[in-house]
């Protein structure tokens, strides 16, 4: 495979499959095979963190009630979230991305976007080197992973869903068009239920029907965000959606619901794992901030980033946790939510931004000091965790039970 | 337990004690003062569990004994009651009564049994070593500001203490500026390890210390001792590496001019009524003069020219104006001396003349 050795630039997406319930069955071998529903519990009020795709055939789906789940697949088996061991094993398989490139962007604890632009010169075709990857994660780390190559960050994107699990599929650069012509309209990145609907009114049901439209025209019907996205994404033109990712200096972290959520109580539960997801990063990256960044994307895809620089560094997920859901709950008037995201911009210590070191940061004593100061962080961030995760999720009965 | 004492003698003590309890902290015996009664005298202890501290104050003893209570009512208590002696008494029920002589009052306060306080260290008479009152304070003033409070760098959460060939060097470093000072101690001081001593001890000490004759000094393993004036006060130490501060302290700068004191604080007061969160000023210097000006912002700028004796070519550059005011308020001298060698090394600040300290601090990023 001599192709595309083009100069064009080449992204890889990594998305490890069914991540949180896949990290269950292989430490417990006996649950193969079974319906494993992470999060929640059959007489909780939780929410589902993650299944299998065991679970998945029943139409299970993350951020669902888990008593819905109990009732979609009475024989799953409920688990608790081990956010720690996930953390871990994600941790290992990023550090085996990062190794392919520098240009590896962590988009949440199970996805990742390589940047491999110019790589296949040195190190052969993108498709074995995507092979390789998910060989080694899979002998590794005993996990299968999804990875999409294209041209662009959306199209890789789009490729990594394209065979999950265990996918592998590139969309060469002549037949990008094909290739979003041939899915289904929901599975077009970024399109919600509601805007499908809205869709279909308008009588576009396919991706062909989606391009034959003007920009205008979409921009009338469906506002000049959706609009405009939908224009490009049909035709495979990445609108930038993570293009910001490169120049950030930030630890963040994003995820899709499975369905539009419009319950206040599964988003908070939802933020806080994903809170916990970030400061574990920042504790793991050294990286700290003082702006904590908040981002919520509805079912038009209108999204709204918020942020808040506090007085210091945020150094716990409680203080993570308390300004997000402050930052979301300013911002939420009830219109049904399709992504949240969180994040801490670490660096721009405000005061001390552009402010080198006196000691550079090559002072080893330093550096280790301050790795032990915060593994002793870490673990005392362990316990505060479980006190505040458990605190959350009696105070969601209660309110269950008041109404 | 029973004695009497002066209300002005004991509210000053117990003032002080109410400093060294942590008010954030839930209230438990830590909030609490100890007082013990023996030998017409009054021994007052109070401690954070970092930072403790004991007086002894002369009073009439009736009755031996001791006790402890909440510090802070006892506190607002002796404040609220007019100048004379005061008669203070435990009852049986662990209840500790509060009399002015002469005056229909009368406050009784819950106690606790002065044997759930902690146990205070003490080092042993022949640890301590003499050190002069005034040198040392004002080796703090020189050097406390500079402290780092970021917790994540805790091994800079103090001033490091040193002997050097028998003199005391103080250093306190936040990563970015540095201040230090050496003591004149004619190479007498006796040995010790470096140790790193949290600002709360010394800000009391430089608070408490009357500046005349010496104070006693002992370092153990963990804690650090100050005796002085009837008082006694200790903290544990930051255990950690301060870091390798010789290295950073610049050996030789190619440039070196001298400014007013005075003038440039007052400079650097105005312009940074302007200067934004980020603290940046910027200092362009060109023969003989100084321009110090706050970045462009939505609400304006502030420029200030200042005579100075540079010579040189014209060079910019930018600062934490707090690196430059925190040690102008400190240093002594109608003039100071600033040296550096390029706008993107660390610059050093002396009085003038030459005496026992400097402050080092790295210039920001230009642009």
């Amino acid at each position: 495979m001599n192709t595309d050795q083009t100069g064009d630039p080449l992204f890889f997406h990594v998305d490890l499959d069914a991540f949180y319930a896949s990290v269950e069955q292989r430490d417990n071998p006996t649950l193969l095979g079974k319906a494993v529903i992470v999060g929640g519990d059959r007489n909780l009020r939780g929410v589902v963190s993650a299944c299998s795709y065991e679970a998945r055939k029943y139409g299970v789906h993350s951020a669902m009630p888990a008593a819905e789940a109990a009732r979609l697949c009475p024989e799953a088996v409920f688990l608790p979230v081990r956010m720690e061991r996930y953390q871990e094993v994600s941790e290992g398989i990023m550090k085996l991305l990062a190794s392919a490139t520098p240009a590896m962007h962590q988009i949440s604890i199970d996805e990742a976007f390589l940047d491999m632009s110019g790589t296949e010169r040195l190190l052969g075709p993108a498709v074995d080197q995507a092979s390789r990857l998910k060989r080694l994660v899979r002998t590794e780390y005993g996990l299968t992973a999804s990875i999409g190559i294209a041209r662009s960050r959306l199209l890789a994107k789009m490729a990594s869903d394209y065979r999950k699990p265990d996918g592998l599929y590139r969309v060469h650069r002549d037949e990008e068009e094909r290739f979003v012509a041939s899915l289904d309209l929901k599975d077009l990145w970024g399109l919600g239920k509601k805007t499908r609907i809205r869709l279909a009114q308008l009588g576009i049901e396919t991706v062909q029907d989606l391009r034959a439209q003007t920009e205008s025209h979409l921009r009338g019907h469906l506002g000049p965000s959706t609009g405009t996205y939908l224009y490009k994404a049909c035709r495979g033109i990445d609108p930038g959606i993570f293009a910001s990712l490169s120049r950030k200096h930030s630890v963040s972290t994003e995820t899709t619901f499975g369905h539009d959520v419009t319950d206040w109580d599964t988003v908070e539960t939802v933020l806080l794992q994903l809170c916990e997801q970030v400061m574990y990063r920042c504790f793991r990256a050294n990286a700290f901030g003082f702006t904590v960044t908040t981002k919520v994307r509805t079912e038009d895809f209108h999204t709204a980033s918020r942020q808040k620089t506090l007085k210091r560094r945020v150094q716990s997920v409680d203080e993570l946790f308390a300004t997000a859901r402050a930052l979301l709950a300013a911002g939420w008037d009830g219109t049904p939510v399709r992504l949240i995201g969180v994040g801490v911009v670490s660096d721009t210590t405000r005061v001390n931004r552009d402010q080198p070191d006196l000691f550079g940061s090559a002072d080893d004593s330093d550096t280790k000091k301050r790795a032990v100061e915060e593994t002793v962080w870490r673990l005392r961030e362990r316990l505060g965790v479980a006190v505040h995760k458990a605190r959350a999720l009696r105070d969601a009965q209660n309110d269950g039970e008041n109404t | 337990m029973k004695f009497t004492c002066e209300r002005d003698v004991i509210v000053r003590e117990i003032s002080v004690a109410q400093e060294i309890i942590s008010s954030r902290n839930v209230l438990s015996i830590l909030s609490n003062v100890l007082l013990l009664v023996d030998d017409n005298t009054l021994t007052i202890r109070a401690t954070d569990l970092k930072v403790s501290f004991e007086t002894q104050i002369p009073v009439e003893v009736q009755e031996a004994g001791s006790t402890t209570v909440f510090c802070d009512k006892l506190l607002g208590i002796l404040r609220s009651l007019p100048s004379g002696d005061i008669e203070f008494e435990t009852s049986q029920s662990e209840t500790f009564v509060i009399r002015p002589l002469f005056r229909k009052i009368d406050f009784q306060l819950k106690s606790i049994s002065s044997d759930k306080f902690p146990e205070i260290q003490h080092a042993g008479d022949d640890q301590f070593f003499e050190f002069s009152q005034s040198q040392l304070i004002e080796m703090i003033s020189q050097t406390v500001f500079a402290v780092s409070d970021d917790e994540t760098r805790y091994f800079m959460n103090g001033v490091y203490f040193e002997n050097i060939d028998g003199d005391m060097v103080m250093v306190a470093t936040d990563g970015r500026r540095l201040s230090y000072i050496r003591s004149d101690s004619d190479g007498e001081l006796p040995d010790f390890p470096g140790i790193i001593v949290p600002p709360k001890i010394l800000s009391m000490i430089r608070k408490l210390a009357s500046g005349e004759g010496n104070i006693r000094i002992a370092v153990s393993e963990k804690t650090v001792f100050f005796h002085f004036d009837n008082q006694k006060l200790s903290s544990s130490l930051i255990e950690g590496q301060f870091p390798n501060y010789q290295r950073v302290i610049p050996d030789e700068q190619k440039y070196s001019f001298h400014v007013d004191r005075s003038e440039l604080s007052e400079a650097l007061r105005r312009v940074s009524l302007l200067v934004e969160k980020s603290r940046r000023i910027y200092l362009k210097l060109s023969e003989g003069s100084i321009v110090i000006s706050s970045e462009q912002s939505e609400v304006g700028v502030a420029r200030e020219e200042l005579e100075c004796s540079y010579e040189g070519p014209e060079t910019l550059m930018a600062l934490n104006f707090v690196y430059l005011t925190e040690p102008l308020k400190v240093m002594q001298g109608d003039q100071i001396e600033l040296q550096f060698t390029e706008p993107t090394k660390a610059m050093t600040l002396y009085s003038v003349p030459k005496t026992s300290y400097f402050h080092i601090v790295m210039p920001m990023q230009l642009d």
